[in-house]
């Protein structure tokens, strides 16, 4: 099953700023991801990284080229889709560095706000929601406002929320970088188990050599264009 | 749906209780001087309902007698007395007057009044203590508010008259408080001059016709007769003005409207508008401290419209809160303002609906800060 395209790209170009300003920083970048792969993006810092996580996720708009999530090609020079929010809403979770939950809700309230957005029952968006916490072992935590819970747990719920609305991909920015070796290890154990059992395609941003095992390729921005590398290339880095 | 309002106001709740408190002060003033405007309508025609005249009989062309001064004979009272249609006539004084007073001189309005007629304008429901006027003189029934006592003496002119009732609430259209005198003592203390120019006068046999001078005949109708024709004969026959006790109310009211209103209305509309201001700066902050959520929101893909009606909702909540509030300022307070503050049940929800105009007007605001969120400004490069 694990040969089904989740993310292509074709051709994709994108400029900053006009004239003198300009700034390229992807250009003529084309690839494939499968449902079920975690690939991991790498790339020194300024290279575009966030910038081409965030043109798959419909946030930042291309200059140029063609995007498909699954069988829909949502970009083509313009936009396709009237409402990329929707796009994001329904088939894609997005984890940062930082957790990011939203301070005046709870554990609970935070994993269930987006499925109920897309009109889950909030009945049914809370049985996912306990099961995803159970999962990553913090459902004592249901209640809980994201102050009262260590790093490490926010994180956990970050990752909960971006699974709750059963997403086809997840992009996660260094999801990683703010959590210990020993939790920056389980955290992508967690998302390679995910990806596995759920059929869902990751990329993940990472600038730790530890994670890099447990992807299944490596995507390098090298020359504003992507190569993809071996996982076990060593010096990658 | 999860209420983000409700959960954002409970996470903030002490600055949002401070803050309705504020704005609920304002508004609490507003309703108060809304009151008090209506307090002063409901003065101006306390003394007319109490005289309870279907005709006010004054000097021709005037405005008499509260607008205008009017002077017309006493003896006019029995010309309009066997007028047809003509039930009861009286003759009456207003004057402005100040009862000297230990501490400060009281700016009362006397009315005069004949005790032995038939129209009497003390109202016996606001008599609380003593009883009316009995004697042709030496006697004045007080209200309340002039801080005068029961058989206190009260010098006027060259004589002292003795405080024989209370009354309560009774006001002149200028919200000054009334006293009541026998239209004899009234007419001396209108009309007569100083004991120096009476004797000038006697040395220089001038008579003195001015004490048979008043300042108003109040008549009332009989059943059967349309007080507008009634009205008709006297002005026709009698070259006076006559005025139906709508009329009167109209004159008295016209003039206080049009300037308390203007005035009034002026105060209310600026602290309406500072109110929507500290309304509109409060939401922003709020708005602008929960940008990165608000940005986290839009990247995630959670629509404008979930998001805006957080903002919203939490404007039209505090806007709620503080007009509780502001009406329950307003009853503690409003007894303690030294005019008559009448709070009316329909001004509230005329104020009600104006602060929640004004919330939803400054919510946009915070509103036009959401849709400019930048999503991607989430995350922060
Ligand atoms: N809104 C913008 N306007 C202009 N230039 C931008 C904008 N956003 C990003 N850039 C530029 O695009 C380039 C890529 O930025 P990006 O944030 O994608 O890098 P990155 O690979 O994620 O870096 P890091 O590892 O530091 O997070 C940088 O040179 C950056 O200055
Ligand atoms: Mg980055």
């Amino acid at each position: 099953m694990n040969n089904q395209s989740a993310i292509k790209v074709k051709n994709l170009v994108k400029n900053f700023g006009k004239d003198d300003n300009l700034v390229r920083v992807i250009e003529n970048a084309s690839f494939e991801i499968q449902k079920g792969e975690v690939v991991a993006l790498i790339a020194p810092s300024g290279a575009g990284k966030t910038t081409l996580l965030m043109m798959i996720g419909c946030v930042i708009e291309p200059t140029s080229g063609e995007i498909w999530l699954g069988d829909n090609m949502v970009y083509k020079n313009k936009w396709l889709a009237k409402d990329t929010r929707r796009i994001r809403r329904e088939k894609i979770g997005f984890i940062f560095q930082a957790h990011y939950l939203i301070p005046f809700l709870n554990v609970l309230e935070n994993i269930t706000l987006l499925p109920q957005a897309n009109n889950v029952s909030p009945k049914d968006a809370q049985k996912k929601a306990f099961e995803l916490l159970e999962y990553f072992e913090i459902a004592d935590k249901a209640y809980n406002m994201s102050s009262q819970l260590s790093g490490g747990q926010n994180q956990r719920v970050a990752i909960a929320r971006a699974l709750a609305n059963n997403p086809e991909i997840i992009l996660a920015d260094e999801p990683t970088a703010a959590l210990d070796g020993e939790r920056a290890v389980s955290v992508i154990k967690m998302l390679k188990k995910i990806a596995v059992e759920q059929n869902v395609a990751i990329i993940t941003v990472t600038h730790d050599d530890r994670i890099l095992p447990y992807c299944d390729r490596i995507m390098k921005i090298e020359n504003r264009g992507i190569v993809f590398h071996d996982k076990d290339a060593k010096g990658i880095l | 749906m999860i209420n983000l309002a409700a959960r954002d106001i409970e996470h903030s709740l002490g600055k949002f209780i401070v803050t309705t408190m504020g704005v609920g002060m304002l508004l609490g003033i507003v309703f108060i001087m809304i009151g008090v405007y209506r307090g002063m309508i409901v003065e101006a025609e306390i003394l007319l309902n109490d005289i309870s005249a279907d005709l006010w009989i004054v000097q021709e062309d005037t405005l008499g007698p509260f607008a205008e001064s009017s002077r017309v004979h006493e003896d006019l009272k029995n010309i309009i007395y066997v007028m047809k249609g003509i039930d009861k006539s009286e003759a009456m004084t207003f004057q402005n007057i100040q009862l000297p007073s230990k501490k400060k001189p009281v700016r009362v309005v006397a009315v005069g009044y004949d005790i032995y007629g038939t129209i009497n304008p003390i109202n016996p429901d606001r008599l609380i203590q003593g009883r009316e006027l009995k004697n042709d003189h030496y006697e004045i029934v007080v209200t309340d508010k002039t801080g005068f006592k029961l058989h206190d003496e009260i010098k006027l002119g060259r004589n002292f008259y003795k405080v024989v009732g209370i009354t309560t609430k009774t006001v002149s259209n200028n919200g000054d408080p009334l006293v009541y005198l026998s239209l004899k003592d009234a007419q001396e203390l209108q009309f007569l001059y100083s004991n120096k120019e009476i004797q000038n006068n006697v040395a220089r046999g001038v008579v003195n016709s001015e004490s048979l001078m008043v300042n108003t005949i109040v008549a009332r109708v009989k059943n059967g007769f349309s007080i507008d024709e009634v009205a008709e004969d006297i002005r026709k026959w009698q070259h006076k003005s006559v005025y139906t006790a709508q009329d009167q109310k109209d004159i008295l009211t016209k003039n206080l409207i049009e300037k308390s209103s203007k005035q009034i209305g002026l105060f209310t509309v600026i602290l309406i508008i500072v109110s929507t201001i500290i309304i509109a700066l409060i939401i922003y902050t709020m708005t602008l401290e929960k940008m990165k959520e608000i940005a986290i929101m839009k990247l995630m893909g959670l629509p404008n419209s979930l998001i805006i009606s957080m903002i919203v909702k939490e404007t039209l909540l505090l806007g709620i809160f503080a007009f509780v509030f502001g009406n329950i300022f307003s009853h503690i307070t409003y007894d303690k303002f030294p005019k008559l503050v009448v709070l009316q049940i329909p001004d509230a929800w005329a104020l009600f609906g104006i602060i929640l105009v004004a919330s939803v007007l400054a919510s946009f605001v915070g509103v036009k800060k959401v849709i400019s969120a930048d999503p991607a400004a989430a995350i922060g490069g």
